[in-house]
């Protein structure tokens, strides 16, 4: 890879600024990053597979991306009519409402999984109600469901939220005037509009997702082949000190962490070739 | 100062933004660069002020190689398009900030800073500015205060690109003639860029036309408006109407026009172009004798002000002409759409279409048939 | 206020849009306002004098030492990195500046144990510097050293994320006019490019800092939980949760939750600020103009 520049400018420091960049983010990053990969080449094809595929990892996976895919796709629900409200609708405290959006960026995981666990453990104050109609949830998958949720809330609607905002009011009154009901107006012109934001939303809070660790460890109960999650099989096997094994599952979940991070940088790329029409 | 630039090549990736420019600017000259956008003539610009460097040429300031020197050392006056001023800094500590950022040894002391820059706000008229931000100022005070903070540092030349571009019409037309008066008492060597022919016909002493990166055109506002260099500059300068025919034997045919082009002895039924303005045609009721005049039809009347403009249909080739004349000329013969008339052009210009003989273009004022 | 027919034409029925603020408010109060509240009534169920008294513990008071350790040098390195890869992409272009761009959110996309474990990796005692530490007897992993390259990973974008947009936005024709003033490259920077982008480092700092003190994937994973020691505020409420204290767990996570919350109070007042910059901008122009 080679960085240059495409036209001299006469603002100095580009070599000063790129140069500290590339060596900062190769010794936090890069580096690092490329330890697991190396560490994973002293298995051979094989020992990865078996490793990478036991009933234990594979039951993890499972639970991991299962409990991830339904926590986005909650989101992407609730966050395009939570966007919606902000964004068109007026009520009382609706700032604090709009502010208090960002919470789950910036709580702790640890203070929002012991938070979630006091409030869905069978005497929380929602566990309690639940537990009459006989809903378990917190030691159980259903409690990772709810941890995601929490942690991933934000992502849907902070990227639909702009779009909405930047949507033209012209365009609708456009569709009303040639006899369009506020449904078909909504079906045919408005969700078209933001469904790539709500793509981009849905890949950021599913990646989000699947790497969680804090909020869940408490609520998950954390049995094996049940409420396990595959970040946690990874801290077990290092506290085991089975190196090979965290890493080799870290590489699988690298990996697929990766092609998560291309897709949101195609679907932005894409969104953006729609918008620059 | 003056400033001479020799062969110029400047390209964007495989954008050529200036084909070799080779141009000469007088000390105390106000000179516009023209042309329509993409056509080089802000690159040229950046490239004198050092903003941008050029592939190849050369740049000299008095006589001076200035090429390699950084735009920070070039000593010239800049009031950018957007006149991006700092947003962060009240109007006083804009104009301040050039005095300020001076090597310590040239630094004047505060005092003295103080009373410039009040010197600067007196000739741009806007001392009750001083304390106001950017952001609460209007369009034209913004764009005299950029022009105040460029001048802080005693430039010796002041480049401006498209200096009254994101004004409103009213505005702009004040702001032109004060930047006029403003270089007439300074006699500061200025640059200006602009798209607006008649921004340049009204303020420059010179005029640069430019398209594709090189110069169409150097001269007088008069002589680019009325002795066109090549078809693109009248195209751009000014309405024109468009006649086509054919060059042959030293005459040139449009319609039922002939014209006598000795230059064209030569050219064999060569496609010809003949180019008359608006205001240089008469319309008669009948023909003259001579294959002088255009067979035409009236087609639509417009009172403009002052002006009268008359489209007419010919009748040769069913393209549109324009014809302008004063109110009270037309009043003495009020035509009216569906009238029959005949185009007699006081004065045009004809380039020939051939791309293997360089014709020069033939300028016919009327006479001579 | 009057609703013009137009408006009425692009709007719900008012039961519909009351179903919807509804189900915003429901989903919201599950999922936000209860947890949030659950944190200050679990803190303060047994008294103040619990609450105080797990606050000033030694070990709490060791924990908020080391988080505030970590945040001191976690958040001026990403500053510097921040301010320099900004710099580098906004001002500039460059072949490869899109690679670049994704490259720094990377750390985004790794989950934050595989954060803790790369470390583990390299330092630990079978990876690859960890044989040469030992013999020189340097610990960084379960010390405070690897506390701080952990945090350090998974704070890694956030003030370049913040900065690189609105940087770009401002484009660079304020760098140039200052450059052809006669200003320094330096000059340029901390008097014109800095002023301009205040607002956005102040929020990359405190989204930073508010990170840095609240990890705890990666830190647990190279912490090695000692005591007094290695323990951070995260993993202080961890182990007194894991030990049933409780009221002590909520009492520590009731000060990360107030840092949370002084986060999301920046971040709405540096919005506020920019909204009412704009407005008065506009009122000041209409005044000059009209």
């Amino acid at each position: 890879m080679q960085f240059r520049l495409k036209q001299r400018s006469v603002l100095p420091g580009f070599n000063l600024a790129l140069g500290y960049t590339l060596l900062y983010m190769s010794l936090i990053v890069l580096i690092p990053l490329s330890a697991a990969f190396i560490k994973t080449a002293d298995l051979t094809w094989t020992e990865f597979w078996a490793v990478v595929t036991t009933p234990r990892v594979l039951a993890s996976y499972r639970l991991t991306f299962g409990a991830s895919l339904i926590a986005a796709l909650i989101n992407v629900s609730a966050g395009l009519v939570i966007a919606w409200v902000l964004v068109r609708y007026s009520f009382p405290g609706k700032r604090l409402v709009d502010a208090m959006v960002d919470l789950p960026f910036a709580l702790p995981t640890a203070v929002a999984g012991i938070a979630l666990t006091a409030l869905y453990a069978s005497n929380g104050w929602i566990g309690s109600v639940l537990a009459l109609i006989g809903i378990k949830v917190a030691f159980t998958p259903l409690g990772v469901v709810v941890a995601l949720v929490f942690i991933s809330l934000p992502f849907v609607i902070r990227t639909v939220q702009p779009v909405l905002e930047d949507l033209e009011a012209e365009v609708e009154e456009a569709a009303a005037c040639l006899g369009a009901t506020r449904w078909q107006t909504f079906r045919w012109i408005i969700f078209p509009a933001v469904r790539p934001a709500l793509l981009t939303g849905f890949t950021l809070a599913f990646a989000r997702c699947i790497g969680e660790y804090g909020s869940v460890i408490f609520i998950a109960g954390n049995l094996p082949m049940v409420s396990e999650i595959t970040p946690l099989l990874i801290v077990t096997k290092l506290e085991q000190y089975d190196y090979r094994g965290a890493t080799a599952i870290a590489v699988v979940m690298l990996v697929i962490s990766f092609l998560l991070l291309l897709l949101i940088n195609l679907l932005q790329w894409w969104s953006r070739q729609r918008h620059a029409i | 100062m003056s400033i001479a630039i020799r062969a110029l090549i400047k390209r964007f990736g495989h954008f050529t933004a200036l084909a070799g420019i080779n141009l000469d600017i007088q000390t105390g000259e106000l000179v516009a660069l023209l042309g329509p956008s993409g056509c080089g003539k802000t690159t040229l610009l950046r490239i004198i002020a050092g903003l941008e460097n050029a592939d190849s040429g050369a740049i000299q300031f008095d006589g001076q190689e200035a090429g390699h020197r950084h735009v920070r050392d070039r000593n010239v006056g800049f009031v950018f398009q957007h006149y991006a001023l700092f947003q962060h800094m009240t109007v006083f500590e804009n104009i301040a900030f050039g005095l300020r950022v001076r090597p310590r040894a040239r630094r004047l002391g505060e005092i003295q800073i103080r009373a410039k820059v009040q010197e600067l706000l007196s000739l741009i008229q806007l001392e009750w500015l001083a304390g106001r931000y950017p952001s609460q100022l209007s369009g034209g005070q913004r764009q005299r205060i950029a022009l105040a903070r460029a001048l802080a540092v005693e430039p010796q030349v002041l480049l401006l690109d498209e200096p009254f571009g994101a004004l409103d019409t009213k505005v702009r037309k004040e702001l032109r003639r004060w930047l006029r008066r403003l270089h007439d008492e300074l006699h500061m060597t200025s640059v200006f860029v602009t798209h607006d022919q008649e921004e340049a016909l009204e303020v420059a002493d010179r005029i640069v036309v430019m398209n594709h990166g090189q110069i169409e055109q150097i001269g007088s506002p008069q002589e680019v408006y009325d002795t066109p260099a090549t078809p693109f500059v009248y195209q751009f300068l000014g309405h024109i109407n468009l006649f086509k025919g054919r060059a042959h034997a030293g005459w040139v045919r449009l319609g039922g026009l002939r014209v006598p082009a000795p230059e064209y002895q030569n050219a064999k039924h060569t496609p010809a172009m003949a180019y008359v303005r608006p205001h240089d045609i008469d319309l008669l009721r009948e023909p003259e004798d001579g294959d002088t005049t255009l067979a035409a039809t009236v087609s639509r009347v417009s009172i403009l002000g002052s002006l009268v403009r008359l489209e007419l249909l010919q009748q040769s080739d069913g393209e549109i002409a324009e014809v302008e004349m004063t109110r009270e000329r037309y009043a003495t013969d009020p035509l009216q759409p569906g009238d029959a008339v005949f185009v007699k052009p006081r004065q045009l210009r004809i380039f020939l279409r051939d791309d293997s003989i360089d014709y020069p273009p033939v300028y016919w004022n009327g006479g001579g048939i | 206020m009057l609703v013009s027919p137009i408006q009425r034409a692009i709007t719900e029925p008012p039961i519909v849009r009351r179903l919807l603020i509804g189900l915003t408010l429901g989903f919201l109060t599950l999922f936000l306002f209860l947890p949030l509240a659950a944190v200050f009534y679990e803190a303060l169920r047994k008294g103040l004098g619990v609450y105080f008294a797990a606050l000033v513990d030694p070990d709490a008071a060791a924990a908020i030492r080391l988080t505030l350790l970590c945040a001191m040098i976690a958040v001026p390195l990403n500053l510097v990195f921040g301010i320099a890869a900004a710099w580098a992409i906004a001002k500039f272009e460059f072949h490869g500046k899109s690679v670049l761009i994704t490259l720094i959110d990377l750390p985004f996309a790794v989950s934050p144990v595989i954060a803790g474990l790369i470390y583990v990796l390299m330092f630990g005692a079978q990876g690859w510097l960890g044989p040469w530490l030992a013999a020189h007897d340097i610990k960084i992993l379960f010390a405070v050293p690897g506390i701080v390259l952990a945090t350090v990973f998974v704070t890694f974008p956030f003030i370049a994320r913040e900065l690189i947009p609105l940087m770009q936005e401002q484009g660079i024709e304020e760098e140039e006019a200052a450059l052809v003033l006669g200003a320094s490259g330096w000059q340029t920077f901390w008097r014109i490019t800095l002023p301009n982008i205040k607002w956005g480092l102040l929020y990359g700092v405190v989204l930073c800092t508010a990170r840095a003190m609240g990890e705890f994937g990666a830190v647990s994973v190279v912490s090695g939980h000692i005591r007094g020691a290695t323990n951070t505020l995260p993993l202080q409420v961890e182990i007194l949760y894991n030990e049933y204290q409780f009221a002590a767990a909520f009492a520590v996570a009731s000060l990360l939750t107030v840092l949370a919350l002084v986060m999301l109070a920046v971040k709405a007042l540096i919005e506020w600020q920019a909204h009412q910059t704009r407005r008065a901008a506009l009122a000041a122009k209409g005044e000059t103009e009209g």
